[in-house]
């Protein structure tokens, strides 16, 4: 899929996050997860619109739970330029397992609480 | 009860428990929910399920909507196995149902399963447009005791959701 480039000021760093990835094992089982995606910009970025719709294109999709950040990088990265991009890859546990998937560039996750949620 | 005689009983209780195989359905589909028996049944005891993963579809937009769903009641003879409702609330994954609906739906369905003493369902939604719907559903027997509980948890829902953190 093919984000739509949006053209914003250079040097900007961009953090964005979303609690809302699911996708499906090759069990079948749905897959939760949070995404954290980060880079600086170099003149563009995502629609966010678009970047919804990929996510949640995701939800009927079966991946190998490794390689589900490699997926979202390449999106972003055939989409839009950038410098240090990175996403990482928070997954709810399965079998007492915790899992987080990082591809690309490291950088520290910060957890952005959501005001309305009862956690 | 010796110990072989239980687990004897509880392996001829369920079947998707321990499954090797376990087919996951994306559509909304309650036959999936599965019984044990309470060995306990002169007992008064909450069992809280917290189910963090909810997910359903909206029906006009077909956008995505997440939620926590808690599930808090006192068993009468029936219990619900815990994999058949995780399999249950997956197959909400591609329905489109409204979050009271949801909340409502599930309710009534386990109240159908269990006939539980007491049984609440608590949806905890993720907002969309800035507003987070938390709908409740309270059940009780037409025992006196369990409809005081009723009473008292309809008047004090948003003092205690429950939740096991």
């Amino acid at each position: 899929m093919q984000l739509a480039k949006v053209a914003i000021h250079t040097k900007s760093t961009l953090e964005y996050l979303s609690r809302e990835l699911i996708f499906l094992a090759q069990s079948g089982q749905p897959y939760r997860g949070t995404i954290y995606v980060h880079f600086q910009s170099c003149g563009e970025t995502f629609n966010l619109l678009d970047f919804k719709k990929y996510i949640t294109s995701l939800r009927d999709k079966t991946f190998n739970a490794e390689d589900i950040a490699y997926e979202i990088f390449n999106v972003i990265s055939q989409s839009i330029q950038t410098e240090d991009l990175g996403v990482k890859v928070d997954l709810t546990a399965r079998g007492g397992i915790q899992q987080r998937i990082s591809y690309g560039s490291d950088f520290p996750v910060i957890e952005k609480e959501n005001i309305f949620q009862v956690r | 009860m010796d110990s072989q005689n239980y687990k004897e009983k509880r392996t001829q209780e369920v079947t998707q428990l321990g499954s090797e195989h376990t087919e996951y359905k994306y559509e909304y589909d309650p036959t999936l929910l599965e019984t044990f028996e309470n060995v306990h049944p002169q007992m008064d005891y909450w069992v809280t399920l917290n189910a963090d993963e909810f997910s359903s579809l909206c029906p006009k937009t077909n956008q995505p909507d997440f939620g926590t769903l808690i599930i808090n009641y006192i068993p009468n003879i029936k219990m619900v196995e815990s994999k058949s409702l995780k399999l249950y609330l997956f197959s909400f994954l591609n329905s489109g149902e409204f979050h009271e609906d949801v909340v409502n739906k599930i309710g009534k369905d386990l109240v159908a399963l269990m006939e539980p003493k007491y049984l609440e369902v608590i949806g905890l939604f993720y907002p969309r447009g800035n507003i987070s719907i938390h709908p409740a559903f309270f059940y009780s027997n037409e025992e006196p005791k369990y409809k005081e509980i009723q009473k008292y948890r309809f008047l004090n829902r948003n003092l205690n959701p429950q939740r096991i953190g």
